[in-house]
């Protein structure tokens, strides 16, 4: 029962991002060498913003949604040690609107979760953090912590 | 008094409706298809805000060429000749069309089948093929090459292009320099997050109505 909403939701969603997206955004569900769609779990990137550290790099990030999905928020990964002091080690999001005991709605879209990241990329929340390497740069060392960021801007170049 | 039971029992007895709408159906099924190009005009305008889109037509006529995409041309002047043999047709057409009436209306039944059968083999033929484009393409050959509203985005902004189903990006790519005054050469265009190729085409990417393309500019 839950499935076929959750498939149904997935299936709008992607319908919806298809005709409209922010530019320089990516989102599409993973389809495996035999061309089978897996809905859910989708394969986005996200743009730095322009006039940012940030900008110039185009951040990958995997959305991996649940049954319960829209219920419960889908979890959101960059590549593993990401720099940002709201990313966990291991690339999870940590981000009010994708927790599921704080801001999550089932009416949030997957491109407002996409933009919603893309702001939290050049404006971290320190009350939150989630890394130690990337949080004490940003509250000790900001020219050092700049520098990383641009470095990790430069790692992930645009894709064409 | 022994009319009483009669005149009651017409107003619940459902097999005595007669399947109207069902001999209309078989009409249009005779008919040419008439789906196609009106579609996208509905879908274009369906969309929330889209600012300044504007829609250009890849034809470059543009007005009149939209105009021509489902009316046929008019027919050339008949010498009276013709238009005598034209009215016998249609007269045998309209006899034909009552005889054909009345043996609807002594076997609807056959008709519904007939329907329903047509039906279930529309159905299954459109399960079988793909799911995506590659469904609608059986209903359009028929009136000409199939056409699209692709939307171009760049950092500003949506414009529309309406293109074939299979002609090249490369006359796309073209048009949208032109019109953007760039050069060609600097343009990236991306769908889904892949690059496009000029040599490439709306059927081979399996691209639907309204959707985008982006452009990115190279910085060099």
């Amino acid at each position: 029962m839950s499935g076929g909403i959750t498939r149904g939701r997935l299936t709008e969603e992607r319908k919806a991002w298809r005709k409209n997206h922010p530019h320089g955004f990516v989102a599409r569900p993973e389809t495996s060498s035999d061309g089978t769609v897996n809905l859910m779990v989708w394969h986005c990137l996200i743009p730095g913003k322009s006039n940012t550290d940030w900008e110039g790099g185009y951040y990958p990030l995997t959305m991996h949604f649940s049954e319960d999905y829209p219920s419960k928020p889908p979890k959101c990964k960059f590549p593993p040690n990401f720099f940002h002091p709201n990313i966990y080690p291991s690339g999870t999001v940590c981000l009010s609107i994708l927790s599921e005991d704080s801001g999550w709605r089932p009416a949030i879209t997957v491109k407002q979760v996409l933009v919603g990241i893309q702001d939290l990329l050049d404006q971290p929340n320190p009350s939150d953090p989630a890394q130690t390497d990337g949080y004490q740069l940003f509250m000790q060392q900001p020219e050092e912590y700049k520098r990383r960021v641009r470095q990790q801007a430069k790692q992930y170049p645009s894709p064409v | 008094m022994d009319n009483s039971n009669d005149e009651f029992e017409p107003l619940f007895d459902y097999t005595r409706v007669q399947p109207v709408p069902v001999i209309c159906l078989e009409d249009d099924l005779d008919g040419t298809p008439v789906f196609g190009p009106k579609k996208r005009r509905i879908s274009g305008t369906a969309d929330e805000k889209k600012q300044d889109v504007k829609e250009i037509d890849c034809d470059g006529k543009e007005e009149e060429a939209e105009e021509e995409d489902w009316l046929p041309p008019p027919p050339k002047n008949l010498d009276t000749n013709t238009k005598s043999i034209c009215e016998d047709s249609t007269l045998k057409a309209l006899r034909l069309e009552r005889q054909e009436l009345a043996s609807f209306a002594k076997s609807a039944d056959d008709v519904v089948r007939a329907v329903e059968e047509s039906v279930r083999k529309d159905l299954s033929a459109s399960l079988q093929s793909s799911p995506k484009s590659v469904a609608k393409q059986p209903v359009e050959p028929q009136c000409e090459r199939a056409k699209l509203v692709i939307s171009i985005q760049d950092k500003d902004g949506l414009k529309q292009f309406r293109v074939y189903m299979d002609d090249k990006f490369e006359r796309l790519f073209k048009i949208y320099a032109e019109k953007s005054k760039l050069d060609v050469k600097n343009l990236v265009f991306c769908f889904d997050g892949d690059k496009v190729n000029p040599d490439q085409t709306p059927n081979s990417l399996g691209m639907e109505e309204n959707d985008i393309l982006e452009v990115h500019v190279k910085s060099s």
